[in-house]
């Protein structure tokens, strides 16, 4: 598959990307990894004018550990955070969710900022266009109907990131900067939880750290995640959950976040009592959009998102014993 | 349509270098087989999934097929082409040749680049590790048996 036209920007350090961004503001498109982008732009999905390459800003590369917190600049590469010894031990949903996207040839290449910020797909969407010349417009495409849920006035399509729920769990934060300014935000503020433009990111904007806080008390975290093909497919329901513990090793708070159940992942807070599980479980099952738009039906993943819930929580308590 | 400018491009490949002109959405797996006649990559699925146009950009399995010629400049890439010495097999390729490790041959050349990284960073992979390691590399004969023996026996002589 040939890739459409497009002009060539390659900045050699951060501020030459953002003066380029205000430039060009609207016509570019990022590439860090180029694992999710290019495969858009060979489907005719995305033609930006300029595509700009981040991927050898170098200073936007690595984990930097601080006091408080761990920072993942956003070009790290995700089998670098699936290795990381440190990511393992005291962030290990993050780990895990790292480790589980599609194989090592792409995480060699992708990164966390680019797996973060990935669009939403659906199988109305996601196709070449000798599939998509058949179909009407959908919402996705710039058109008023949906294919997935006939007759409906909004978009189904499904973030299918890995590393967003993972993140989110432990809290984590982004910077995103422009030429003139930077804001950190919470990543759950990222997601603009609609379908056609599912970030809340301006054109002239820039992912380039995100930082997790290091828990404050004993805390153990898991991701589970289901999918067709073990070795390379994106999650068609997933979990992630971080417990946090008293002293003496009993769960004190758990936050639950589903993935793939949506066009954000989704936050569902409670106390981890043996109870509360089958209660998050139920949550997470009425919470997660099942829609016929990924590769098993909706009805399916839902309960699979609600399964996977309850293999996290469990997991995640378990680590807190092996811990203690 | 978008106006695209040729530009003149320096690529290492197998450490020769060649000056190429391409425009910007050429993928690297397009110039090594189109320009520089390296057929040995193959091209199947061309949206990352399947690893054939396995290659290497400074000693790390990449697609090829995803990578753009221009963002591949002043990086080591090594094709299939660039393992064997004259007509001397590498141990890599010699294993899957003695293991008969391979069948119709379209995803080997990315099997065995896969598993020449994987050698060098971690001499003496378990098979769980060789499993994985070539886990994004589809073998449609479903050859994998006689590959993870292959890797295996380099791991246990320690080449």
């Amino acid at each position: 598959m040939r890739l459409p036209a497009f002009q060539y920007l390659e900045p050699t350090n951060v501020e030459e990307a953002l003066s380029m961004l205000h430039t060009h503001q609207g016509a570019v498109k990022i590439m860090a990894g180029g694992t999710d982008l290019l495969n858009r732009m060979k489907l005719r999905l995305m033609e930006p004018a300029f595509v700009m390459n981040i991927g050898n800003l170098r200073n936007l590369d690595g984990i930097d550990i601080g006091n408080t917190e761990i920072i993942f600049g956003a070009n790290t590469k995700l089998k670098e955070v699936a290795g990381s010894m440190l990511v393992n031990t005291k962030f290990r949903a993050i780990a895990e969710a790292a480790f589980q996207v599609a194989s090592p040839g792409v995480t060699n290449m992708a990164t966390i900022g680019g797996n973060i910020l990935q669009d939403t797909r659906c199988l109305y969407y996601n196709q070449s266009g000798i599939v998509l010349n058949g179909l009407e417009r959908c919402h996705k495409r710039g058109g008023t109907i949906c294919l997935a849920v006939k007759g409906n006035n909004r978009c189904f399509s499904v973030y299918q990131g890995d590393m967003a729920p993972a993140l989110i769990a432990f809290n984590a934060q982004c910077v995103l900067q422009n030429k003139t300014s930077l804001r950190t935000i919470s990543i759950t503020e990222l997601f603009a939880g609609n379908g056609v433009t599912p970030f809340a990111i301006g054109p002239d904007e820039l992912l380039t750290k995100i930082i997790i806080p290091e828990p404050k008390t004993m805390v153990g975290s898991a991701y589970r995640k289901l999918r067709l093909r073990g070795s390379i497919d994106y999650p068609l329901a997933s979990a992630a959950a971080f417990v946090s513990a008293t002293n003496d090793g009993k769960a004190s708070a758990c936050r639950l976040v589903i993935g793939a159940a949506g066009a954000a992942p989704k936050v569902i807070d409670g106390i981890s009592s043996e109870a509360d599980v089958e209660k998050m479980a139920q949550k997470a099952y009425e919470q997660a959009e099942g829609i016929n738009n990924l590769q098993l039906p909706g009805i399916y993943r839902r309960k699979m998102v609600s399964l996977l819930a309850k293999r996290a929580i469990a997991a995640a308590m378990g680590r807190i014993k092996e811990g203690m | 349509m978008n106006q695209m400018k040729k530009t003149a491009i320096t690529l290492n490949v197998n450490n020769e270098i060649h000056e190429v002109m391409v425009y910007p959405n050429r993928t690297l797996l397009e110039v090594l087989r189109d320009d520089l006649h390296l057929t040995g990559t193959k091209e199947s699925c061309g949206e990352g999934v399947c690893g054939s146009c396995t290659v290497l950009i400074n000693g790390t399995p990449v697609r090829s097929c995803l990578t753009l010629a221009v963002a591949a400049q002043s990086k080591e890439i090594t094709t299939i082409e660039g393992l064997s010495v004259g007509e001397k097999l590498h141990p890599v390729q010699e294993a899957f040749v003695n293991h008969h490790a391979i069948q119709c041959g379209f995803c080997t050349p990315g099997v065995i680049l896969t598993a020449y990284a994987l050698l060098k960073e971690n001499p003496n992979p378990t098979e769980v590790e060789i499993r994985h390691a070539i886990s994004g590399n589809i073998c449609r004969c479903t050859g994998y048996a006689k590959m993870v023996e292959a890797i295996k026996s380099l791991a246990e002589e320690g080449r």
